[in-house]
């Protein structure tokens, strides 16, 4: 096994052991602790994850030749490779899904106090722009025509239809 | 039977349930052929409209677009050669093959019609199965929930993931979660931080949303700028007759797909494992069987019916706990457990009893939705083939907005939008881990019932654990349990594993 993946399981043993113990600071802080009580699943759970964490991390930490990329080969003779198994080297962007995430973490805080048909536009149109292939040049005002139109349609359909009151926000007074 | 039947298909022949179920059926077939969406998805994101409907409408809309999401996946595996759901990775196989030497139409024909007669075989079985398994689940117990919650989770956290390890994490992850909120017996709040909102724990469809649909738009954020998103090709639909193949290469494929349909009804059955499984077991097992095996992978259309008959016969048999048990089969009937209990109905042996019509106007709505999905999908070919070329940049931001509407229509409140957020954040962090989903989602649902039934069961005996083991159908649950268990470690001790099981944990 190549050394950046035995990282990453490494890694990914150490965010398992950091959850399970975390909960199982939580399950100690319950109240109670006689006999079975609404304290004694949560404490086995939380012993019982903290040691799938701790095995995760020695497991990558012995570092065994792969596993289980051997076994992938032996499938690989019964099952015929299609294009879809190998595609081709994607790039991976940070950079999109944070701004992604930011966008989205910002269009819930203000859905409140902004109301969503107007969050509703805004976000769409921010978000088409940011998800916009790299070879495509971004349409500007069909993004924004389609983000109106989205928003005013889903916001009435299910005012109108569906009796789902989603928060107005500034057009409170309006609608 | 045949008189509750037939008041089932009274309620589903109005003319408004049949527009919801076309409706259902054609947003279903497009959620199944683009790549990326899924039928989770597509339940997850109309449950919020059926809110406002009658039960009957309601869950006849989700049954529709659960039908039409497993058998749109076929469309893209076999003209874009990319799989539109994990159910349909086995067609591409012999689809792709298929397509390329001209025979578009023809895969696509068989497909579309074993997808119909995998979806009318499961449902044929469960009409059947689920009356007899309900009457034995009446006499069940708490100690018998008990010990079938702690097998269902076992078997689905060993099975679904690549490393054993790592599913059962999920699971236990999943189970964690649910201990939010209020416990069960004492009533006692657990980890909910002073949050009064967190009293109820969290949302089970608001935990769904976001694990599969916030999940996948951050993910497809990463890459999708640079993907080149493939131009579906189109079939010419002229001089074709009937389905496009002929009534010999019917009757050929018959022994097949009567067996891919019992290994589809099979997988689906057990809980946590369903169609995305079946269609590859079935594909392996199919080609070792043919006479023409070599010909499998180079198009030959029994690859594609043993693919879809498997994967749409994992439809009867994901309903088959839900209905009976309250568990859910795979996770599109983990949301329609939530479709259901939004409704007031809660899954299990007494539906039969309390609700028998609405029980088969179920079935009724599974066996129209199949027929019109065979017809829309053949014949509405093109209008799918279109959809599929809608940018993804334009359709993942609208479906996250549905997501938050539909987030929000849980209780009226932003917290529950708040939360499909923070398991959006999950759900990526699962996917850069390599942690499945599933377990999680089933140890999350599964989790509160394990729980209340172990301190139900412990009250009834007095605070003896040994009652568990010493009930019969208990017993045996949990020594089954133990016993997979056991088998899982052994066979990933050894180095040579048969091919089945290791296509179980791929």
């Amino acid at each position: 096994m190549n050394t950046t993946a035995n990282k990453k399981e490494l890694i990914i043993g150490l965010a398992m052991t950091g959850c399970s113990l975390a909960y199982l600071v939580m399950a100690y802080q319950l109240p109670n602790h006689q006999g079975v009580d609404a304290a004694t699943l949560p404490l086995l759970l939380a012993g019982f994850l903290t040691l799938l964490g701790v095995l995760q991390v020695f497991g990558a930490l012995a570092s065994k030749p792969a596993l289980g990329t051997e076994r992938a080969s032996d499938t690989q003779g019964e099952l015929p490779a299609s294009p879809a198994e190998a595609p081709p080297a994607s790039v991976v962007e940070p950079k999109t899904v944070l701004l992604t995430l930011g966008l989205i973490l910002g269009y819930i805080a203000l859905l409140g106090p902004v109301g969503f048909p107007l969050m509703t536009v805004v976000y769409l149109y921010l978000q088409f722009l940011v998800l916009t292939p790299v070879q495509h040049k971004a349409n500007h005002l069909v993004y924004l025509l389609i983000a109106v139109v989205c928003s005013a349609v889903i916001f009435l359909l299910f005012r109108q239809a569906f009796d789902l009151m989603l928060p107005a926000g500034l057009l409170n007074n309006f609608i | 039977m045949l008189e509750l039947l037939q008041q089932g298909f009274g309620a589903v022949f109005s003319l408004n349930i049949m527009l919801l179920m076309a409706v259902g059926v054609a947003m279903g077939i497009v959620f199944g052929a683009v790549p990326g969406l899924s039928a989770t998805m597509a339940v997850a994101l109309c449950l919020p409209l059926t809110f406002t409907m009658g039960p009957q409408a309601g869950l006849s809309l989700l049954v529709a677009l659960f039908i039409g999401a497993t058998s749109g996946g076929l469309i893209s595996a076999i003209l874009l050669k990319i799989p539109g759901t994990p159910s349909s990775i086995a067609t591409v196989f012999d689809g792709g093959p298929l397509m390329e030497q001209g025979h578009g139409v023809k895969a696509l024909g068989v497909g579309i019609v074993f997808s119909f007669l995998g979806t009318i075989f499961s449902i044929v079985a469960l009409m059947f199965i689920a009356p007899q398994l309900a009457k034995v689940a009446l006499r069940f117990g708490p100690h018998e929930y008990f010990a079938i919650a702690v097998f269902s989770l076992t078997l689905i956290a060993t099975l679904s993931a690549g490393s054993m390890l790592k599913g059962l994490f999920a699971g236990g992850l999943g189970i964690a979660v649910s201990t939010v909120g209020i416990a069960p017996v004492e009533a006692i709040r657990r980890f909910t931080f002073d949050f009064s909102e967190l009293n109820g724990g969290f949302s089970m469809l608001a935990v769904m949303i976001g694990m599969f649909a916030v999940a996948e738009i951050i993910k497809l954020a990463e890459t999708g700028r640079h993907a080149v998103q493939g131009k579906a090709r189109s079939v010419s639909m002229k001089n074709i007759k009937g389905f496009g193949f002929s009534l010999k290469e019917f009757r050929e494929q018959l022994p097949n797909a009567g067996r891919s349909g019992l290994i589809g009804l099979g997988i689906g059955i057990l809980p946590g494992i369903g169609a995305g499984t079946s269609n590859l077991v079935s594909y392996i097992i199919a080609k070792k069987r043919a006479k023409d095996g070599h010909t499998y992978g180079k198009g030959n259309i029994g690859g594609v019916v043993a693919s879809e008959t498997a994967n749409n016969a994992g439809i009867g048999g994901a309903m088959l706990p839900l209905m009976t048990l309250g568990i859910p089969g795979d996770t599109v009937t983990a949301i329609m457990l939530g479709g259901f209990l939004i409704h007031g109905i809660q899954p299990g042996p007494l539906l039969f009893i309390s609700q028998g019509p609405l029980v088969y106007t179920i079935f009724a709505a599974l066996i129209v939705a199949t027929f019109m999905m065979l017809f829309m999908e053949f014949y509405g070919l093109r209008l799918f083939i279109k959809l599929l070329d809608v940018p993804k940049h334009i359709l993942l931001p609208i479906i996250l907005v549905l997501c938050v509407v539909g987030a929000f229509g849980l209780s009226s409140r932003l917290f529950d939008v708040w939360s499909i957020l923070l398991f959006g954040l999950l759900g990526y962090g699962f996917v850069k881990a390599g942690l499945p989903a599933a377990p999680f989602i089933i140890g999350f649902i599964l989790g509160p019932m394990a729980e209340t039934n172990l301190r139900r069961g412990l009250m009834l005996s007095d605070g003896n654990f040994a009652d568990f083991f010493t009930t019969p159908i208990a017993g045996s649950f949990l020594g089954l349990a133990l016993a997979f268990i056991i088998w899982q470690v052994v066979s990933s001790l050894r180095t040579k594993k048969s091919m089945v099981s290791e296509i179980l944990r791929t």
